[in-house]
Parts: structure tokens; sequence; C-alpha cells
């Protein structure tokens, strides 16, 4: 089943897609050990030494994991689906219901789509004992529709990039994704309808196709959904269900014309990950090339200090504070015609380098973390070497 | 897998590589001819590639057949240092 008409802008279906097989995906990779002994053993460790990282969770699980809030949740058990069916006789304002439910529980973004099978995962790699899924069951997910769920970070804290203090706010929302998500598919499950949750820690779907789809925001350059207020700084979760709904349209927020001409995120990636050239196709998908290995290894930077350096999410110029000028700025965009985007958004990226920089990044000094870059300055640990190892946040930027 | 840097950057030196290298993964002394990788640190991004005036560096499966001894040339480097 094909997501209806407009097509989204930012990828572009080419040729046959194979479902993509769950095992396949980084996490389970680097708990197998295929990027390396160091990773896997980084990862059962959950993540390091922080203990914001180890309530957070998202590692491996140890013996005693009851301190980490997403072992305890991806290990619930679904409910059951209420006998007494509730009928729906108009599906566009059950719809419009539930995702007015969606944000009293707590979502910041929601958009409803067709739960296209491309994109539900072949196996399982991390079952749920308590509903009976073990590692490697196929997944049968038959359900109609997608409910895309969006949870904003804070966008100071996001900018202290590659630090303690944006990692545990990575962390957090997380987390904080899990509980709506869990509402959410428990009230329409006491609706009389099927619904399952996939949220952090446990997906059977690849949700950023699907909130693009939903319309939610457009692929970006460097692999993840740009939102319109909110940029990346969100964090996805995916209800699926058969309960009756009307499907949104994919939007079109420039995003297309703005990572041709901006690539901020592909200056500053510190582990060159993010590509400056054009999309190539993989799966039968036209998109932008994201190096994953080396995006994922970079999390040894950090040495296990902390695990997300989310610098391309806050240096993306749609990652502003929710603000009229940002509005107006993204309005502007949209309501240009795509031929003569590039005028506007020329001087726009310049005003952006002006503004908030090459790099975005700030200071931040909460609790006792402080990300001054003199203080995470880097000793070798190779006796005698004298060369200059420049400070983890500003590395020089890359050019193509 | 690693990258490798082999002779050209003997005497240039040129550190360019450093500065974009996001693992700080390449070392050497002021009584090195050279830059080294340590192939336990490098995640294979390639950063240093372009960085590099010298054209010094190869992915470990790329480097020219003349040069294929640097691997172990860097590797040994880092052998009873860390």
């Amino acid at each position: 089943m094909r997501s209806t008409n407009p097509k989204p802008r930012t990828y572009r279906i080419v040729g046959p897609q194979r479902q993509i097989d769950e095992r396949e995906t980084p996490h389970p990779r680097v708990d197998r050990g295929e990027l390396g002994e160091k990773l896997r053993s980084w990862r059962k460790t959950r993540m390091g030494v922080d203990p914001f990282r180890r309530v957070f969770g998202g590692g491996g699980s140890d013996e005693n994991s009851y301190n980490s809030l997403y072992d305890i949740y991806k290990n619930l058990p679904e409910g059951k689906v209420n006998p007494n069916k509730i009928p729906v006789t108009d599906p566009a304002r059950m719809a419009r219901n539930i995702k007015e439910i969606a944000r009293f529980f707590g979502a910041d973004a929601v958009g409803i789509t067709d739960l296209d099978q491309a994109y539900v995962y072949s196996h399982r790699a991390r079952g749920n004992p308590a509903s009976g899924e073990k590692n490697g069951d196929p997944i049968d997910l038959p359900h109609r529709y997608a409910i895309c769920l969006g949870f904003e970070s804070d966008y100071e804290k996001f900018l202290t990039n590659n630090s303690r203090i944006s990692d545990a706010e990575y962390g957090l929302g997380n987390i904080h994704s899990l509980q709506p998500t869990f509402l959410l598919a428990a009230y329409i499950r006491e609706m009389g309808y099927p619904a399952r949750t996939h949220g952090y820690g446990r997906f059977e779907v690849n949700p950023i196709p699907l909130a693009v789809n939903a319309g939610l925001g457009e692929l970006g350059r460097h692999g993840m959904l740009i939102h319109e207020d909110f940029g990346s700084r969100l964090h996805l979760a995916v209800v699926t269900t058969d309960l009756p709904l009307a499907v949104d349209k994919p939007v079109d927020i420039g995003v297309e014309e703005v990572c041709k001409y901006c690539m901020k995120c592909a200056r500053t990636c510190p582990s060159h990950s993010i590509s400056f050239g054009g999309k190539e196709i993989h799966n039968g998908v036209e998109r932008y090339r994201i190096n994953v290995d080396s995006c994922y290894k970079y999390r040894l930077a950090a040495r296990g200090e902390w695990s997300n350096c989310v610098i391309c999410v806050s240096t993306c110029c749609y990652n502003k504070p929710v603000a009229w000028w940002h509005t107006l700025a993204v309005k502007s965009i949209k309501w240009t015609p795509p031929s003569l985007r590039v005028l506007l958004i020329k001087p726009l990226l310049w005003i952006d380098d002006l503004f908030w920089g090459k790099r975005p990044w700030k200071r931040m000094k909460w609790l006792d973390y402080d990300n001054a870059p003199e203080t995470n300055a880097r000793i070798c640990n190779i006796p005698g070497c004298n060369v200059k190892h420049a400070n983890l946040q500003h590395k020089r930027l890359h050019t193509a | 897998m690693t990258y490798i840097i082999t002779e050209p950057c003997i005497d240039v030196v040129d550190t360019g590589c450093i500065d974009v290298c996001p693992m700080d993964c390449i070392h050497g002394t002021d009584n090195d001819k050279m830059l080294y990788i340590d192939p336990e640190e490098c995640i294979d991004c390639g950063g240093c590639v372009p960085a590099c005036p010298a054209n010094a560096i190869f992915p470990e499966t790329e480097v020219p057949e003349q040069w294929k001894h640097y691997t172990q040339i860097n590797a040994d480097y880092f052998k009873g240092k860390k």
C-alpha cells in the first residue's frame, strides 16, 4: 500500500524496496560486535559512566537494569483489545480526536499515514519475552495506519552539542516519548481496535519515512526528519492501528531546496558521515547517503562520557527556537515556487551563518557540567605524542 | 578496517589530518619522520584523506602495492605504547 498523493519531495521511490531486517540496523549490529569489540563492550555498560546515561538506558541490559526506565518499558507486554468496539462513522473526525488526544498525552507533533509495509521490519532484533517474542522472529504487522508522534527536545540544551548536557537532553527525549506512546496505543485498544507501540528501543517500523509521509516534516541531508518548527530535534514514535482514520498528506517546507545548498550538517559532522554530494539510490529509494558506521563509531570519541553528539541536529538551519522570525523565514520559503526558492534560500543561509555561526554551539554550565572546550581538551594517551589535537567540539570545518 | 599513512608523509608531516580527525587517533613525536594512525581507534570516516596535501593516506584495502608494508608500520608504532 503506497501513501496517498502528493508524493514526498525529499525522497523518491525508484525501484522495488525490500523490507529491512531489524537485525541489520546499527544497534543490533553493535551488540553482535560487527562494529568492533570496543563498541560492543561499551554498549554493554548501558552506554557509559554518567548516571543520566544509565538511567535513560539504551545499551545492553545487565543483571540489574531496573534503574533504566527504558529496560522496564521495553519489556512491558501489550494490553488486550477491548471486545466492545466503539463504531467509527467519520474517520476524519476520529483522526482529529486522536491527534488531540496524542497532544494531550504529551506529543508535540502528530500526523497519520497509511502503514506502508516497505517500512515494516521483516524480522525483529529485540524480542519482548513478556509478549512471547524472540529475537529473529518474523514480524507480521497487518495494521492499516501509522500514527506518527514527535517529541521536542530543548533547543538551548541541544546547542551544547557533543557534551553531557546535550546527551542528557537527548536521553530524556527518548524517555519522554515512552509514556504518551504507550497511553495512545492503550487508549485505542480500549476503544476496541488493535494498536501497537513503536518507540524507543522497540520499533517494528522505520519511523522516519512514515513521519515524512504523515506530513510531520521532510527528510534532510543528515537522514533525519526536519519539522518546520522544531527542525530535527524531534524524537519519533509510532502507534500502528486498524482504527479507521483519515490520513495526512506529505508537506513541502522547502527542505528539498534548502538541503541542496545549505550543507551545514555535512560541514560540521565531526565523523564526516554526511555527504556533500547528490542523492544516491539505496534499496529502491533515492535520498542522501549517510555513513552510518562512522557516525555510530564516533560515539567512542567521548570516551564513555556521553553517547550522542547531536551536532547535525543543532546545526541544521531549521533548528531554531519557536519564534515569529523563524516561522516567517520557513513560511516565505514554503510560499515561494520551488524554482525561485534559491533566491530566498541563499540570503537566508547567509543570515543563518551570520547570527548562529557556521557551527552553532553554546557554552553552558548546568549542574556540575560545563561544556567549555578547554575542560574537554583531550589528553593524548600515546607517550611522547606532541601533535596538537584539536578539542572535541571545535574540529576544523569540512569542505566538499 | 582502518586508514593507513604511507611513505609520502615522510618529511612532510603537514598535520592537517590531525585537525580533522574526530577520534584524535593520528599521533607522532618530534623524533618521528611521519605521522601514524592508531588502527584500534580509527573509525574509517576518511576525513583525513582530503586533508592530506601529500596524498599519503589510504583505506587499508586500497593501499598501493609498494606501500602495503605501511599497514604493519602504522600498527607497530602503537605496540607497547598503550
